[in-house]
């Protein structure tokens, strides 16, 4: 009998009675607060790790190339930021993008919009967490390339040169951002990760192949590329109204496009 | 409390849900019944902000959902067990919604202890079964402590052990004074849950009220020590009836007139009672069919 009421007691019970805690009063949720939760969720899936890993064993890989076929004289810091930030420009815009299509793909939306019914605001925090991820990674980027350069001086002997580094910095930063600003509309837009970056990456390489043959000149007002080119190089060219259009083309209105799709997609 | 008055959606030519109405009180658990594509996923889908209806209203304590400023704090709602990131380990699903919700990380470890997940908790959901995967759901919909349960399918994959434990759950819920609504093909695991039922059909209401008296219709079973006497005086007390194979019969008729019938006719009653069995189970073929057949 002893045993038998031991054992009842002491097998660990599959489900234990609900303990009412005093929870703390309800609150409206903080656009600060959905911002932060969207950049949680970015990093805390397997894939987005993996990604961020990528990207930074990639800036670690170019670095490494870089530091391995040195030119003669001093080394430069552009030539660092350069190769490690391909990387970034390259991969970086896929989180954007997946910020946006997974909460459809992976069928969280669901949770989501029924957690935050203010749909255009979640949207609006996934655009804002994204920026705050690109200047967070390309932050680790431009350490790795100021130790890449502080190497190859050490290495040559030559003084490293950091000519105009907070230009290359102020370019480099907002060309990444505008990518992932860029893949997020996309992602907004296209609710599929598949197509929507098979979209991101081809149509405005397809425009800058095809756009120069069609329209010569004209093709400029849509070049995003171009656009991105001249905002790196801090330079505009006298372009400035070819490159805002460009920008509000590629950028701006698939983000209004967005954020509208998807505060009325039906959530499924 | 939940409210839907003369919801409707149309998509294109097709009327998904037509003119639904009815209300979900404090302390009960409502059961919400119909076939596939009679319009029951659309209306729990309307009631929780996530499709706009055509026209109508629902309301939830007196608001529409997306006027509600944290829905999680006043409702728990699980539309789908398996529209969870497998990516994300149970332990960090739950908290991500604790953080919005604004409730402390205890309460995370408190619902997965209350779901029978604490052994689970740092595996990834891509690696839980169904079963595993509604526990994490009600947990969920749990977490802010909400009034009110909007639950689709929740017994769904469970095992018969997660079934009963679910029972429980939700009558002690309602039993505080909690409002839930609920969708299952279990019917079967429904009326042993619920105090009232709502049917649609083809996109309407076709039975709105509590169980007992929907179930009443479905008549008496009676046996008798001698079928045909009890037969004959039944007919003759005007009763409806029908002989089931075995000698026993299924009457139209609430158990005291049958019994007083066979008292009155001298008959030896070996059995009496409400007609049960596949009682729900003929209901709703008896609502659902001829509304899925004009269709």
């Amino acid at each position: 009998m002893t045993t038998v009421t031991d054992i009842a007691t002491s097998a660990p019970a599959k489900h234990r009675a609900e303990v009412a805690t005093a929870l703390p009063p309800a609150r409206g949720q903080t656009f600060l607060k959905l911002v932060a939760l969207e950049l949680r969720k970015a990093v805390n899936t397997r894939s987005g790790r993996v990604l961020i890993a990528a990207i930074l064993l990639l800036a670690v890989i170019a670095i490494g190339w870089q530091l391995t076929h040195l030119p003669q004289g001093p080394a430069g810091f552009d030539g660092f930021l350069g190769a490690a930030s391909t990387s970034v420009l390259l991969l970086l815009p896929v989180i954007g993008v997946m910020a946006m299509t997974s909460e459809w793909t992976q069928r969280t939306a669901l949770t989501t919009f029924t957690l935050s019914p203010r749909r255009v605001r979640v949207q609006l925090a996934k655009f804002v967490s994204a920026i705050v991820l690109s200047v967070v990674v390309m932050s680790v980027v431009v350490a790795l390339a100021f130790a890449g350069t502080a190497l190859a001086g050490a290495v040559t002997g030559h003084p490293a040169s950091y000519v105009a580094v907070g230009g290359q910095l102020a370019g480099a930063y907002l060309t990444v951002a505008l990518n992932v600003v860029m893949g997020a509309a996309f992602g907004a837009v296209i609710a599929q990760t598949a197509v929507a970056l098979l979209v991101y990456f081809i149509a405005p390489t397809a425009w800058s192949l095809a756009g120069p043959r069609l329209f010569k000149d004209n093709a400029n007002w849509l070049d995003v590329f171009g656009a991105f080119g001249r905002i790196a190089e801090r330079d505009l060219h006298g372009m400035l109204p070819e490159t805002l259009t460009s920008i509000g083309v590629w950028i701006v209105l698939p983000t209004i496009v967005g954020l509208w799709a998807s505060s009325r997609r039906e959530v499924k | 409390m939940i409210t839907v008055e003369n919801l409707t959606k149309r998509y294109g030519s097709t009327t998904a849900v037509h003119d639904v109405s009815f209300t979900v009180q404090p302390g009960s658990i409502t059961g919400f019944l119909g076939p596939n594509g009679a319009g029951k996923s659309t209306t729990l889908r309307m009631l929780t902000g996530l499709t706009p209806p055509t026209s109508g209203t629902a309301t939830i304590t007196g608001k529409r959902y997306a006027d509600l400023p944290n829905p999680g704090r006043v409702v728990g709602v699980m539309l789908d067990a398996a529209a969870q990131h497998p990516g994300r380990t149970g332990r960090e699903t739950l908290l991500l919604n604790a953080s919005l919700l604004g409730v402390p990380k205890g309460r995370v470890e408190e619902m997965l202890a209350a779901v029978g997940l604490s052994h689970a908790a740092k595996r990834r959901v891509g690696q839980y079964s169904l079963g595993m995967r509604q526990r994490l759901g009600i947990a969920s919909a749990l977490l802010g402590d909400p009034a009110v349960l909007i639950l689709d399918e929740p017994a769904n994959g469970m095992d018969p052990e997660g079934i009963r434990w679910m029972r429980g759950l939700l009558q002690d819920f309602a039993s505080r004074g909690g409002t839930v609504i609920l969708s299952s093909h279990l019917l079967g695991e429904v009326q042993a849950t619920v105090d009232r039922l709502v049917v649609i059909g083809g996109g309407r209401i076709v039975a709105n009220g509590s169980l007992d008296e929907l179930l009443a219709g479905s008549g008496t079973f009676v046996r008798g020590l001698d079928p045909i006497g009890l037969d004959q005086a039944l007919t003759a007390a005007g009763l409806n009836l029908e002989p089931l194979p075995d000698g026993a019969l299924r009457v139209d008729g609430t158990a005291e007139r049958v019994g007083r019938a066979a008292a009155a006719a001298g008959q030896i009653l070996l059995e009496l009672r409400q007609s049960d069995g596949a009682g729900l189970e003929d209901l709703f073929f008896q609502l659902t069919t001829p509304v899925a057949e004009a269709a």
